[in-house]
């Protein structure tokens, strides 16, 4: 039998159904391309692409910033931070009262704050969380030394009681990273499987690598201040909050410019110029968001011994390790404060060995430690690649004071188990978020943490801040404890960074924080 | 032939067994503390040793492999360390775009590749042959995120006429997520279809000086029939070979385009996992990519005796 074919596809030797199959398909894909994806945006919903997919939802499983920034529209902590990052109350009724010798807090807790089961939170939910999360976190951990008991009183108040003060105690309870979030005590359990906290919106679904979604809580309790930074009135404006993991940063930065993403995290800096001649979105930058810093290893090696860590930070030239890092002065601040002027915590002791490029001065310092020729081993990785170029800097910044040098570039991974060697480096680099309270951040300030500090001086410049409560008196405090870094050099603060992200131009109420939260947001 | 088979299917275990013990030991001498990157930057030596603890990686090296290939026999690929899910259920989750985006991919690879294999070996030394060769040339040296990424710039961001990344937002229909995977399916295309025209071209060329092909000519059959069913039919072996190979390699997933365009498929789980040091899912990923591969491979053979009956067991 001869198949019937279309006069035009005789040439091809195509039948009419292969041509009709054709054509179908042709439609089909025509009708695609002419939707431009519009199913893809719902009315009334934020798509934001992230960094990539959070470890876990459990906020106190992990000291990394994903799972808390996802999950803070979910939980609420007792207290949070304003714009200016002073710490300001949240599900607690005011801030706490304590008592002069600085062992007892006293939290009232807001009535009538909804659960997303419905039921109204009570202390008895508080209790349960905060002693999950001084069993679970660093920060709680930490805390938990010095705890006596936590005690209700009554159904919305609860007693802290402490052996010795800890004056940072709020701003750990504030602190959206590893964070005291309040959930049902119903739901707690480890792993963390029902996500019931308070917040403007509660959690529908996660499909790893795809989405996280959280949907807006009707039954939400606000505070009635205004908004200020995170604290204040929350109003989940828009319906729906999707967490999109988009590792590649080129591929955030083209999907903000399509529209696809009303919102993208952590862009490389040179996306500024193109997302700001885009015309379809908009550049928003936080600074600063973070600060790089080099820490040294002063228990073995080379830089146990003090002087040659003195010639290795007089050596140094951070205002251009910043630059190489970071390009543009808007985006990085080469400073010896290690917070900001607005911040008690203000000082500028350190700034006569701070950004000195003091080749001569280092070499002077070398020759008093008798320095034999041992090459600085930088460990340094290029996950990050704003470490691995202020890693070239300090090498030719070492190399012009007389050291001999040795850069070790590996993954991050591999970065994070060396460093917990002291065989393996002189020097690390890494970087932190900006915390308002010294003792947060860097982990070095405390016990144990890579780099092995512990020192008299140390020890007693950080007893004597942590036994202040008062805040004047803990800003002078830390002038002295500020000091005793600059002069024993556990690790170098390179400055502060700060961190661009893109926006929608329909994108309205967003305000920039070191952690990007949306409620009060809205799509105009 | 069944007797030939079994042994084809024993030696398929004992590859698969080989390849699990290199996996494994490969996994363990890189670098790196899936326990450190978990808890994040403020946690404590002590914590990290804890939770090195509760995953059993503070035990020998031997004792994990043991221990690990017990369950494996029991067919247990473990529980990833940081999607607290089993391997296999994270695994089963992220093969449909996998899969779709081969199937797709590899469709745009022999639409492109076998015709234009075909042309240029029927006007061979012509400028047209020319081009395709150039053209496959240039194809196979293209890296395919670079391709990628202008792709996403003229197509997504330009024209506006498809997605820059993702599988379609939460309860897209079939076709919305199909819709998704035709970007980067036509770049993994492309890519691969050089190799396709390659080798159809050179197995085109062999069979159309033949003697049968003349022959056919010589019947009077129209130049269609004779090169597509005298010509084609026979040069089908190595253009299998190759499209199948092509097709086992993007089952396991195409890591780079899978980043680049955001597709939550086995290739970015497996980079997202190594970065992680999440051993449980780079072992199980691994094992099932490579019990694809060694699948595929077999059914090419078993394809060969059906395309080629002096083909043999």
């Amino acid at each position: 039998m001869t198949k019937s074919r279309h006069p035009q596809f005789l040439q091809l030797g195509l039948s009419r159904r292969e041509v009709g199959g054709l054509a179908l398909g042709a439609a089909t894909i025509a009708a695609f391309i002419g939707s431009k994806g519009a199913s893809a945006q719902a009315a009334n919903s934020l798509n934001l692409a992230m960094i990539g997919e959070p470890q876990t939802l459990d906020p106190m499983a992990s000291t990394a910033d994903l799972p808390s920034l996802i999950m803070m529209h979910v939980y609420e902590s007792l207290y949070t931070f304003d714009q200016k990052l002073n710490a300001r109350p949240m599900l607690a009724v005011e801030m706490p009262k304590v008592s002069a010798d600085g062992l007892t807090y006293d939290i009232d807790i807001r009535k009538g704050v909804k659960l997303h089961s419905g039921r109204d939170l009570d202390v008895e939910d508080v209790i349960a969380s905060l002693k999950r999360w001084i069993e679970m976190t660093p920060r709680g951990k930490s805390v938990g030394a010095a705890l006596v008991s936590i005690d209700a009183k009554g159904t919305h108040g609860l007693t802290i009681k402490l052996k010795s003060p800890v004056p940072a105690l709020v701003t750990h309870m504030a602190l959206p990273s590893g964070y005291a979030a309040i959930m049902a005590k119903e739901s707690i359990a480890t792993p963390l499987v029902n996500y019931i906290g308070t917040g403007p919106y509660r959690f529908k679904e996660r499909k790893p690598d795809q989405f996280v979604i959280l949907t807006r809580f009707d039954g939400y309790s606000a505070r009635s201040e205004a908004p200020d930074g995170y604290a204040g009135k929350r109003e989940a404006k828009v319906a729906e909050l999707r967490f999109i993991p988009v590792p590649n940063a080129n591929t955030r930065v083209e999907g903000a410019i399509a529209g696809q993403y009303h919102f993208a995290d952590q862009l490389p800096v040179e996306a500024f110029r193109r997302v700001t001649d885009s015309g379809s979105a908009k550049p928003i930058l936080m600074m600063p968001y973070g600060f790089p810093y080099l820490v040294t290893n002063t228990k073995q090696g080379l830089f146990a011994d003090k002087k040659i860590r003195q010639a290795f930070q007089l050596a140094l030239n951070e205002g251009e390790m910043l630059g190489a890092a970071f390009g543009d002065e808007k985006f990085y601040r080469a400073t010896p404060a290690h917070f900001p002027q607005s911040s008690p915590f203000h000082s500028m002791a350190g700034e006569k060995v701070y950004n000195k490029a003091d080749a001569a001065g280092a070499k002077k310092l070398l020759a008093e430690a008798k320095y034999d020729g041992t090459p600085v081993r930088i460990l340094n990785s290029k996950q990050y690649e704003f470490h691995h170029a202020m890693a070239l800097v300090m090498a030719e910044n070492l190399k012009a004071a007389g050291f001999k040098t040795q850069l070790d570039v590996v993954d991050w991974a591999t970065l994070v188990q060396r460093r917990a060697d002291p065989a393996l480096y002189e020097v690390y680099i890494t970087h932190s978020s900006f915390y308002p309270e010294p003792m947060l951040s860097p982990p070095q300030l405390g016990a144990g943490a890579p780099g092995w500090w512990d020192s008299p001086a140390k020890n007693a410049a950080i007893s004597a801040f942590n036994a202040e409560s008062d805040p004047v008196k803990r800003g002078a405090l830390w002038a002295k404890v500020q000091e005793v870094v600059y002069d024993e050099v556990p690790y170098i603060r390179v400055g502060e960074f700060a961190a661009l992200c893109a926006g929608s131009m329909r994108l309205t109420g967003y305000v920039p924080m070191p952690m990007p939260a949306f409620w009060n947001v809205s799509l105009g | 032939m069944f007797a030939a088979l079994a042994r084809r299917l024993a030696g398929m275990l004992i590859v698969m067994f080989i390849v699990a013990t290199m996996v494994f030991f490969l996994t363990r001498l890189a670098p790196g503390d899936p326990a450190a990157l978990m808890l994040g930057e403020q946690a404590s030596l002590a914590d990290v040793a804890e939770l090195r603890k509760t995953y059993g990686l503070d035990q020998p090296v031997i004792v994990q492999y043991a221990l690990w290939l017990k369950e494996l026999l029991r067919g247990n690929l473990g529980q990833s360390i940081f999607l607290q899910r089993p391997v296999i259920v994270a695994i089963a989750e992220r093969a449909e775009p996998t899969f779709f985006l081969a199937l797709l991919s590899i469709l745009v690879a022999t639409a492109i590749g076998v015709p234009a294999g075909i042309a240029s070996a029927v006007w061979r030394g012509r400028a047209s042959d020319q081009a395709v060769s150039g053209g496959a040339m240039l194809a196979a040296s293209i890296p395919s995120f670079w391709l990628g990424l202008i792709f996403i710039q003229f197509f997504a961001v330009r024209l506006g006429w498809f997605p820059v990344a993702g599988y379609g937002p939460p309860g897209a229909s079939f076709a919305e997520r199909l819709y998704h995977l035709m970007l980067p399916a036509s770049v993994l295309g492309i890519v691969n279809s050089a190799l396709i025209t390659r080798f159809t071209r050179a197995s085109m060329l062999d069979v159309l000086n033949e003697d049968y092909v003349r022959t056919a000519r010589a019947k009077g059959l129209s130049e269609a029939r004779v090169i597509l069913r005298h010509g084609l039919g026979n040069a089908l072996v190595p253009i299998i070979t190759v499209v199948g190979l092509t097709a086992a390699l993007l089952v396991g997933g195409a890591i780079v385009t899978e980043t680049v365009f955001g597709l939550p498929g086995i290739g970015n789980l497996v980079v997202s996992a190594v970065l992680r040091r999440d051993y449980p899912v780079i072992q199980g990923a691994l094992i099932v990519i490579a019990g694809i591969y060694v699948l595929i491979n077999f059914s090419i053979d078993v394809m060969y005796t059906l395309v080629d009956p002096r083909v043999k067991y």
